[in-house]
């Protein structure tokens, strides 16, 4: 077995933090790609490795770790390579407070928008009783749940436009941070920069009314400084699909 | 930098404990956190972290200007500013340990006691209030989905289906608890840390609430007294005024995804 396999879906949301952290401080890793369209994270060969069945998951050595930020936090702590943290402890708190407020209140909201678009359209035409049985082997109660909600389109008004609601107050909230400092939480480069960046990054194409040169100039001015990290080529490089080809079409706009 | 907190209760417990574990020297205030005075803090240059804070009415740290919220990053702030070693694991594996630890507490259990816990206990005060009183209070909250929280526990009948799935989401922490505990360790992840302060500032509370939560759960009944005994929380339960167990204010939301 590698030193280090990270299992992972395209560099995206939660898949794409520990990749681009892993490239950051220059760890060379086992690539393991889940396909989360074909349900691979629900396999029992995953499960064997990751009992929830939430990607990504990594491990080093004997070591298994889960929950993408948390994995950042270690790959910073356990590796050399370029501090992904400040030393200064307010800068530090900030950073922690901003992936929170990603994780727990911007980041779901997102999540909800995507999936209601996007999940159910992909499984429309395979029967119902396969979606249950695909549902059926999810292990936590609430996965599946969310699974379900999407797969056959049970979202409701009400909860669609809160979603709505949070997306455009979060990011006039991030753009005003980086109207503040040079980075997401501080004047250096740091996990919060990559949380939030595998989040925004595709903003101008999938919201242009919310995000843009004019409406958010201080989120463009930070995308722009950020899809030019050679990290960050490298590790969208890796991607396969149509968040791959959003990233390439920005990457030449900017 | 002054630190405003309410009763040594859920986040301000965790809060005040780590900061007298720290053994820093910062000033405390308390407020009432059910009347509102969180959103009336003086002096506050950068509030987005106050306004929007996930962790709903926590204590808040003020310095230079800016507010500073979420208990488990301040016990850290605490922790670095005074050297470091104090209430985190140096080894990078224990540290995600405890970090795993704190998540599962704030997302599971403090929206399931914080729930309980205001319908048991500020439900009332909220009632008994006049509208326009309640109105005037609500109006000082910048958080459209946090304003709404303190208005459903003031105005609507209590959803069944969420009373439950709280009850079933302590019970299952304590066996959680219990399991942690079951090597004969003496604190949560070993050497004690934030998880030990995160954990009992809802724990103790969850277990007033529903007693059978601690009942049949000796390590977990002993764990709790051992948290108690230390000479720093002690020192935060002192700051109480009234009955700490029963201080609630509108906390974090339950999970609307996923």
């Amino acid at each position: 077995m590698a030193e280090i396999t990270l299992y992972h879906w395209e560099p995206n949301a939660n898949s794409g933090k520990p990749m681009l952290a892993l490239a950051e401080k220059g760890v060379a890793f086992e690539s393991r790609y889940i396909d989360m369209l074909e349900f691979d994270q629900h396999k029992p060969e995953y499960l064997a490795i990751n009992p929830q069945g939430t990607i990504p998951a990594m491990t080093h050595g004997d070591l298994v770790l889960t929950e993408s930020t948390a994995i950042m936090e270690y790959v910073d702590d356990a590796f050399e390579g370029p501090a992904l943290m400040p030393p200064d402890a307010q800068d530090r708190w900030r950073i922690r407070w901003w992936m929170k407020f990603m994780d727990q209140w911007l980041g779901p909201s997102f999540s909800m928008l995507g999936w209601s678009s996007f999940v159910g359209p992909m499984v429309a035409d395979r029967p119902k009783e396969e979606l249950e049985a695909l549902i059926e082997r999810i292990p936590l109660p609430e996965r599946r749940r969310a699974w379900r909600k999407a797969m056959f389109g049970q979202f409701s008004g009400e909860e669609l436009a809160e979603s709505r609601r949070r997306v455009a107050q979060g990011i006039a909230l991030i753009d005003a941070e980086l109207g503040k400092r040079e980075y997401v939480g501080s004047n250096s480069y740091s996990l919060a920069d990559i949380n939030i960046f595998n989040s925004t990054y595709g903003l101008p194409m999938s919201n242009p009314d919310l995000a843009g040169p004019d409406r958010t100039p201080n989120i463009w001015r930070w995308l722009k400084t950020v899809y030019r990290r050679p990290a960050v080529q490298q590790t969208w490089a890796l991607g396969r699909g149509r968040l791959a080809e959003r990233f390439k079409q920005i990457m030449g706009e900017l | 930098m002054i630190l405003y907190h309410g009763q040594p209760n859920g986040p301000s417990f965790a809060v005040l404990a780590a900061l007298e574990e720290c053994g820093l020297d910062i000033e405390c205030r308390p407020i009432d956190l059910l009347a509102g005075e969180r959103h009336a803090i003086p002096g506050i240059r950068e509030r987005v972290a106050l306004d929007m804070a996930v962790e709903g009415e926590g204590p808040v740290l003020v310095r230079d200007g800016e507010a500073m919220t979420e208990s488990v990053f301040l016990a850290q702030f605490f922790d670095e500013e005074a050297g470091g070693g104090r209430l985190q694991p140096k080894d990078p594996y224990a540290r995600w340990q405890m970090m795993m630890w704190c998540r599962q507490v704030t997302e599971r259990l403090a929206p399931a006691v914080a729930l309980l816990g205001n319908l048991a206990h500020s439900r009332r005060r909220l009632a008994a209030m006049e509208e326009q009183a309640f109105a005037a209070l609500t109006a000082k909250i910048a958080s459209d989905d946090l304003r709404a929280r303190w208005s459903a526990l003031r105005n609507d009948e209590p959803d069944e289906a969420q009373v439950a799935d709280s009850e079933g989401k302590i019970e299952q922490f304590a066996d959680r608890i219990e399991d942690q505990l079951a090597d004969g360790r003496e604190w949560l992840m070993g050497s004690f840390s934030i998880a030990d302060l995160e954990t009992y500032g809802w724990m103790a509370p969850a277990a007033n609430l529903k007693p059978a939560a601690a009942q049949g759960r000796p390590r977990l009944t002993q764990w709790l007294e051992r948290v108690s005994a230390r000479d720093g929380v002690r020192a935060a339960l002192a700051r109480a005024s009234g009955n700490r167990r029963e201080a609630f204010a509108p906390g974090p939301e339950i999970n609307r995804w996923g």
